[in-house]
């Protein structure tokens, strides 16, 4: 009786209790609503129980028993309801839940008759007063079992169509169900005339503590788990406590008999003994159990703990990214790997890898992306079944934002990768091809992954950065041989050149001067031949010359003042300089920025150089062009544009020539690089030298683009004087 | 008949300047180095002096400092293998007033521009 009696106020409490939390918990949501609703018929059904059971008269106990069967006729409807909603089934179910609310109605009108439930007297010694059921009691039975068991199909039916949080919260929900409807069950037999004591009541408790921790936690652990962890702690803690009970009970007799007064002192060693035993039993067990329940778990656990302190060893990054991708579609089995990496040049984050199947992924994210701030200011790991449900249950706008963004990128776990305080990138993961959902200890392991990937990371770039800076450095230093050479070479080549220029010149000189009317036609053309030839030495004599001189200025370490510049003075002197070489009529050059433009801080000598080099390698293109496309209307067009960008002057300067072809792209600053195939072949060195000018001389920035038989794009960028 | 004054230590350039000039109605003597030219100045009085920077013995700078001691209107036009302004030269050069300053190696008629021009 006080069993009885306990559990069914153990049953009112915990259920209203865990209603109410529920319900204020969000107050808006469906969901937690109906749950609400179906907690207080449950609360009402057990507490009109327990004053039943405690009634001192039939008055008394009859009174109550209304109050438990009022409760009680709304236990199945409301189910129904939080079911479906739970399921998001109520606007294609909308009869139904009105049907089965008409129905618990129309019991509620039996309910002061003595049809449904006559005068509450027991059967059973155990209980004075207990319902006994009136002639329409056995519809009451079967409308509690057919909607209890639809419920319950639904959720069966319908835990496939979701996935990760969701699909694991069904489960939750039927594995409670299951619970709480057995429990509540082993009452009916009693009622119906039956003597079976209804001690599955105390299980009713265990159902709306579950369900609720499945509504408001958002990170659910996995069902099994939670089960058998439950499972063994029931069964070692019976053994503990019901051990020495069982001795005691059974074997009073013998020990009063043995031990005499002091026969309570070996059930009571017992239950000390096991109690320390207890919960060593209990660990072991549980990690056997979930060893084996979570043997593929831990198995790509462990992998990816172990990939994670070999990742450190990997010093090119693109092969670490790689194989960080590679572990996690492999080893976790994840429909979707994507690795996003900061880019300090853009201030994006840039996909690095993707790992997916068949979609698209978004190449990039803006560092001002909500998604990034938010990592910024939480470093946690982002799931996305939470943030959809934060986004649905609140009204703030980052919640909704994140929950696109995520969406966007199919994530359904995003792991951030911090070192230090800098997010260095992240990890989008998408869903595990089994369905399952991400466990906590998923989560644990990605970030100890995402830890060492940084570390990694950094390593590797710094790798990648030091090995760069020291192809930089050997670079200069070849570069610095070369000039050094140069200097004391220029001079005895240009004396050798000057010579050969004299020679060549005279002879064509006096050849010129020469009577040759009276020669024979064979020694007119041996003239002709080596007035040609002559030329020739003249020719080559003079491109040399354009050689050493290129060398000279790459070695020249000269003034390098620099002063606030107007683009147009450098323009205007840069076409003074180009006209000799450059026929400025065949072509147009368009100047498009203000008059206005903000200064350059630079050095003018040093620009002059650069954009001669620019307009000079500009106009060959378009010769080229026109030399070998020979297109019908053609006409050169060199456009100068530019405009502020921070702190710098960006600078475009555009041709429509004959552009680069992509092998050649990544040599075009390479010194003594060359494609020109005109007369005057260049020496290879003039975007080299514009190179070093702009970025070296400058701090500033160069880049190009090119299109082959379309043209070229060079962006500059010169810091603006204050 | 114009004098010209060809400093140079290559043999080949100052033969073969030489004969370009001479067919050109300019009487054309030759110096090997600094020494040579100022002991032949006294003498020769040329209009024109075409002078090495870098020579031998005492170079184009040096020898054009102690033309400048001598006659301050002389017309000279250096000559250089060099970088343009390395050693601030093409200043030095200016100060000490010269007329031309031209890099080798330069076309044979764009030398004839220059020294007839001077010459004129």
């Amino acid at each position: 009786m006080i069993y009885y009696l306990f559990s069914c106020i153990l049953v009112a409490v915990t259920s209203i209790v865990v209603g109410c939390f529920v319900f204020l918990k969000n107050t808006r949501a469906p969901v937690n609503r109906t749950w609400f609703v179906l907690t207080l018929s449950i609360g009402m059904w057990s507490f009109g129980y327990a004053m039943t059971l405690a009634s001192s008269n039939m008055q008394e106990a009859m009174f109550w028993n209304r109050i438990v069967y009022t409760g009680a006729i709304f236990i199945p409807s409301t189910f129904l309801h939080f079911v479906l909603t739970l399921l998001n089934l109520t606007s294609h179910k909308k009869k139904l839940i009105l049907t089965v609310y008409i129905g618990s109605i129309v019991f509620l009108f039996f309910i002061p008759t003595n049809l449904l439930i006559k005068d509450p007297v027991s059967i059973l010694n155990t209980f004075r007063y207990f319902t006994r059921a009136g002639i329409l009691y056995p519809f009451y039975v079967i409308f509690y079992i057919t909607l209890s068991g639809y419920s319950l199909y639904k959720l069966f039916e319908m835990k496939n169509r979701f996935s990760g949080f969701q699909r694991n919260q069904i489960i939750y929900v039927i594995v409670a169900s299951i619970i709480g409807f057995v429990g509540g069950s082993t009452n009916f037999a009693l009622v119906m005339g039956v003597r079976i004591h209804p001690i599955g009541h105390p299980l009713v408790a265990l159902y709306p503590i579950i369900i609720s921790y499945a509504i408001v936690r958002h990170r659910l652990m996995d069902i099994r788990i939670a089960v058998t962890r439950t499972g063994i702690f029931v069964v070692v803690y019976s053994l503990v406590l019901g051990l020495p009970f069982a001795v005691a009970f059974w074997l009073k007799d013998w020990l009063i008999e043995t031990f005499r007064a002091s026969w309570w002192i070996l059930p009571l060693g017992l239950m000390a003994a096991l109690a320390t035993v207890g919960p060593f039993i209990y660990i072991y067990l549980q990690r056997k159990a979930e060893d084996r329940l979570l043997a593929d778990q831990r198995r790509y656990q462990d992998t990816l703990k172990q990939a994670s302190i070999g990742m450190t060893r990997i010093r090119d990054l693109q092969r670490l990214l790689d194989l960080i991708a590679h572990i996690m579609t492999k080893t976790v089995r994840i429909t979707y790997v994507g690795i996003y990496l900061f880019d300090a040049g853009s201030g994006e984050y840039v996909l690095q890898v993707s790992r997916d199947k068949g979609r698209l992924p978004v190449p990039k994210l803006a560092s001002s992306n909500p998604l990034v701030n938010w990592l910024i200011l939480k470093p946690q790991p982002l799931i996305y079944d939470e943030i959809k449900l934060r986004a649905q249950d609140s009204s703030d706008l980052a919640h909704k934002q994140l929950e696109e963004n995520m969406r966007l990128l199919t994530a359904a776990v995003i792991i951030p990768s911090f070192l230090e305080n800098r997010l260095l990138g992240f990890i989008v993961l998408g869903e595990k091809i089994s369905g399952h959902i991400y466990t906590q200890e998923d989560l644990n392991v990605f970030q100890v992954l995402a830890g060492q990937a940084a570390l990694a990371i950094e390593n590797a770039q710094f790798y990648e950065e030091a090995k760069k800076m020291q192809e930089q450095i050997a670079q200069a230093e070849k570069m610095a041989t070369i000039g050094t050479m140069a200097d004391g070479l220029s001079h005895q080549i240009n004396n050798r050149l000057y010579a050969l220029s004299l020679i060549a010149g005279d002879t064509i000189d006096t050849i010129k001067l020469t009577d040759t009317t009276k020669c024979t036609p064979e020694v007119k053309e041996m003239i002709g031949q080596i007035n040609y030839a002559l030329e020739r030495i003249q020719a080559n004599v003079m491109q040399g010359g354009e050689v050493v001189r290129g060398l000279l200025k790459y070695s020249r370490q000269g003034d390098s003042g620099l002063d606030a510049l107007d683009l147009h003075t450098i323009l205007n002197n840069t076409l003074e300089m180009v006209q000799y070489k450059v026929k400025l009529s065949e072509i147009d050059i368009v100047r498009d920025f203000p008059p206005n433009i903000a200064k350059i801080k630079g050095n003018l000598t040093q620009l002059e150089e650069a954009f001669f080099n620019f307009i000079d390698n500009a106009y060959d293109a378009i010769v080229e062009r026109r030399t070998l496309l020979k297109e019908a209307g053609y006409r050169g067009r060199i456009t100068v544009s530019a405009y502020p960008k921070d702190e710098h002057l960006e600078i475009v300067v555009e041709d429509n020539g004959l552009g680069v072809k992509e092998a050649d792209m990544k040599k075009i600053f390479t010194p003594f690089f060359t494609t020109k195939t005109s007369s005057h072949k260049g020496t290879g060195l003039g975007l080299y030298v514009i190179k070093r000018i702009i970025t070296e001389m400058h701090k500033g920035q160069i880049s190009f683009e090119s299109d082959y038989k379309v043209g070229t794009r060079f962006i500059i960028q010169l810091p603006i004087a204050k | 008949m114009p004098k010209l004054l060809i400093v140079d230590d290559e043999l080949d350039v100052r033969e073969f300047a030489a004969n370009f000039f001479r067919k050109r109605k300019v009487e054309v003597t030759t110096a090997v180095g600094g020494e040579e030219a100022l002991s032949i100045l006294d003498n020769f009085k040329p209009e024109l002096v075409l002078l090495d920077i870098k020579m031998q013995g005492i170079n184009g700078i040096e020898t054009l400092k102690r033309i400048r001691e001598k006659d301050k209107d002389l017309k000279v036009i250096m000559v250089t293998g060099k970088k343009p302004d390395e050693d601030g030269s093409l200043n030095i050069c200016q100060q000490l007033g010269v007329l031309d300053y031209i890099h080798k190696p330069l076309e044979l008629a764009e030398l004839e521009k220059i020294v007839m021009g001077a010459l004129k």
